[in-house]
């Protein structure tokens, strides 16, 4: 345990509530957020316009990662449906606020009137997290009684019950084809306001009481319970919000690229933001950016030998899976070698502070 | 009359293989607490075995079926010497999340050197016929599957009843430690759990190349899912459970395909996984799971 956690302590118990305790995580969220401001600066900027596409959906993957984070981060327990959220979130929003016209062509049969409904983009986002909210209430409801191994499991069976609907449902959802005429209103600025802001909630999140105790239960289940701690209510609470920050991801997802379909929001996904998350360290926000951003840039070069590339005059064949190989790898290598991932259970500003501290020494 | 006896049928195979996979599951979970997420890829190995032997020539079925068992049965050892050793002492989501990561590896690795496209094996072809018994028309793959799975269980049973390494692992599924102090290698037990998690996996495996005929990455992937639906049904790392809870398994998902209409049949597998979710909302710890006292298996 880092020394800055320990003297934090005694003043944390006679002020829970502490608002230098607040300012001072709220600061910390900020300092985590500042580099990937500095990088959508940077490809504001100067990047040519292929790589906006490729940046707004790295960017998804953070605000994914950090939602999973808040979640797995602080309970301990493998979730392994997050995705299920991001493509409620998306299709959400796809349903409500894609133009009547569009949606003449692709949904005309959709049930409860849908097909004649257009919404403005805001309050489709809002009443698309409302309902993300909804089945993380249901299914957070189910998966905080069970114990973590049980629970990741029915993590997943969520994931597969919703794939199933958006592939079977065709009228609603299209099915397997891709849903397509959704307004694009998200550019790279109004992306970047939300990482920073999942990011601080993410923050807040883990130094708020709530954070605290959820992390010594999943430490010391029996000694949280004698403390009287309600492990069950804390994980609802954690999933609840990682489930809609996840949602999140999938209304800006689906906000800039237009057009999606359900393989999007299926294992692919899946492997990708666990990866990144246990690469980056599960147990800090600060592991979940730094695993995006070393994972984003680390994949994009693995895609690029990947579809075959010509390497001194000699051009390699087309490599498919090479990128999953990647992943998996990284996942085995990390658990085997450094299970805290790279940042460890250090948050930036906290290893700053030790770093200056040691300089003035 | 003859419409019900054949779904009985459908549902105690499709039961069947949901057990032996459930089962492989369970052994190893039971023991070190490994959530084998790799178990699709062991059943994958077998697969991609039988596929190249018959690539290079092999026409014998009896010899591709023990070439299936070996496979995965080595396949599994080898997953444990190389990625799971390093986290046996790990806590739980570690390990989950290593065969998650192995599962990934293996899964592309087939992709990457084989093909990612569905690969036609038609050796084993002739476990699938039509038996004729008076007026019943069987398929013998299924009276197979019943009658292999039962006979299976039946060994791990008396194995595991019976032998000093039998004793040793249900002793482990206790208590490891204990176990260690009188003398039992660790290395060999655990060896000996997934030799046998992968033999189980490499009959499964015999089975579902019988029944598609083809082989692809994913293979068994979907299916693993499904066997720890079933672990969890039955109450995880218990043996019984797991056997119980992959019967119940496919019970339902026959019971599904009976019941909804033709234009709904794409909903079987989410509703399937609605109805065992309900069910653990009323017993989160599973069927024939035991309330586990909090912090029963923290060390």
């Amino acid at each position: 345990m880092s020394e800055s956690a320990v003297a934090a302590r005694p003043s944390d118990a006679v002020t829970p509530a502490g608002n230098g305790k607040f300012r001072r995580s709220l600061f910390g969220g900020l300092v985590t957020a500042l580099p990937v401001v500095l990088i959508g600066l940077a490809i504001l900027g100067f990047a040519p316009a292929y790589y906006m596409h490729l940046a707004l959906a790295a960017f998804v993957n953070l605000i994914i990662v950090v939602g999973l984070q808040i979640f797995m981060g602080n309970s301990n327990i493998a979730n392994l449906g997050h995705s299920a959220f991001v493509g409620v979130g998306a299709y959400g929003v796809a349903v409500l606020s894609t133009p009547l016209a569009m949606k003449k062509l692709s949904i005309p049969n959709a049930p409860f009137g849908l097909a004649f409904v257009e919404l403005n983009p805001l309050a489709a986002a809002v009443l698309a997290l409302l309902v993300v909210a909804v089945l993380a209430a249901i299914s957070g409801k189910i998966i905080s009684r069970l114990s973590g191994v049980a629970a990741t499991i029915v993590s997943l069976a969520l994931l597969i019950i919703v794939h199933s609907v958006f592939l079977n449902w065709t009228d609603l959802f299209k099915g397997n084809q891709a849903f397509f005429g959704i307004p694009k209103v998200i550019n790279l600025p109004a992306m970047l306001v939300a990482s920073v802001a999942v990011i601080v909630i993410a923050r807040l999140f883990k130094d708020s009481r709530w954070g605290l105790q959820l992390r010594a239960s999943a430490q010391s289940p029996q000694a949280a319970a004698a403390f009287g701690i309600d492990a069950k209510r804390l994980r609802l609470v954690a999933w609840v919000l990682s489930a809609l920050i996840c949602g999140l991801a999938g209304v800006l997802f689906a906000y800039f690229a237009g057009t999606i379909s359900p393989k999007l929001f299926y294992f692919q996904q899946i492997f990708i933001t666990l990866a990144m998350l246990i690469l980056g360290g599960m147990a800090t926000v600060t592991g979940a950016v730094t695993g995006v951003i070393v994972l984003s840039i680390g994949l994009e070069f693995i895609r690029s030998i990947e579809s075959g590339v010509t390497i001194a005059g000699v051009q390699l064949p087309q490599l498919l899976g090479l990128s999953g190989v990647a992943l998996g790898v990284v996942i085995v290598l990390c658990m085997a070698f450094r299970p805290g991932g790279i940042s460890g259970r250090l948050e930036l500003d906290e290893q700053l502070s030790r770093l200056f501290r040691r300089d003035a020494r | 009359m003859d419409y019900a006896l054949q779904q009985l049928l459908n549902a105690l195979a499709f039961g069947a293989e949901y057990s032996l996979v459930a089962l492989g599951l369970a052994v190893v979970f039971s023991i070190m607490g490994l959530v084998n997420f790799a178990h699709g890829e062991i059943i994958g190995v077998s697969a991609y075995s039988v596929f190249l032997a018959a690539a290079l020539g092999l026409t014998s079925p009896i010899v591709a079926v023990l070439l299936a068992v070996a496979a995965a049965a080595l396949a599994a050892v080898t997953f444990e010497r190389v990625a799971f050793r390093p986290v046996r002492y790990a806590p739980t989501t570690t390990g989950l999340l290593t065969a998650f990561g192995v599962s990934i590896v293996v899964q592309n690795l087939f992709m990457l050197l084989i093909s990612p496209k569905p690969q036609s094996v038609s050796i084993l072809n002739g476990l699938n016929q039509m038996w004729f018994f008076g007026p019943f028309a069987v398929s013998s793959l299924q009276v197979m599957e019943l009658v292999v799975s039962g006979l299976t269980i039946l060994a791990l049973v008396l194995f595991l009843s019976r032998s000093t390494l039998g004793l040793a692992i249900r002793a482990a599924s206790r208590d490891f430690a204990t176990v260690r102090l009188m003398g039992i290698r660790a290395n060999r037990v655990i060896a000996t759990a997934f030799a046998i998690s992968g033999a189980l996996a490499g009959i499964a495996a015999v089975f579902i190349l019988a029944r598609r005929g083809s082989v692809s990455p994913d293979l068994g992937f979907g299916l693993v899912l499904k066997a720890f639906v079933a672990c969890v049904l039955g109450g995880f790392g218990s043996l019984a459970g797991a056997a119980a809870g992959g019967m119940l398994l496919g019970f339902i998902e026959v019971g599904l395909l009976v019941a909804l209409p033709q234009e709904y049949g794409g909903f079987k597998d989410a509703l399937t996984y609605v109805i065992i979710v309900a069910l653990l909302v009323y017993r989160p710890e599973g069927l024939l799971g035991q309330r586990v006292e909090l912090g029963d298996k923290e060390i």
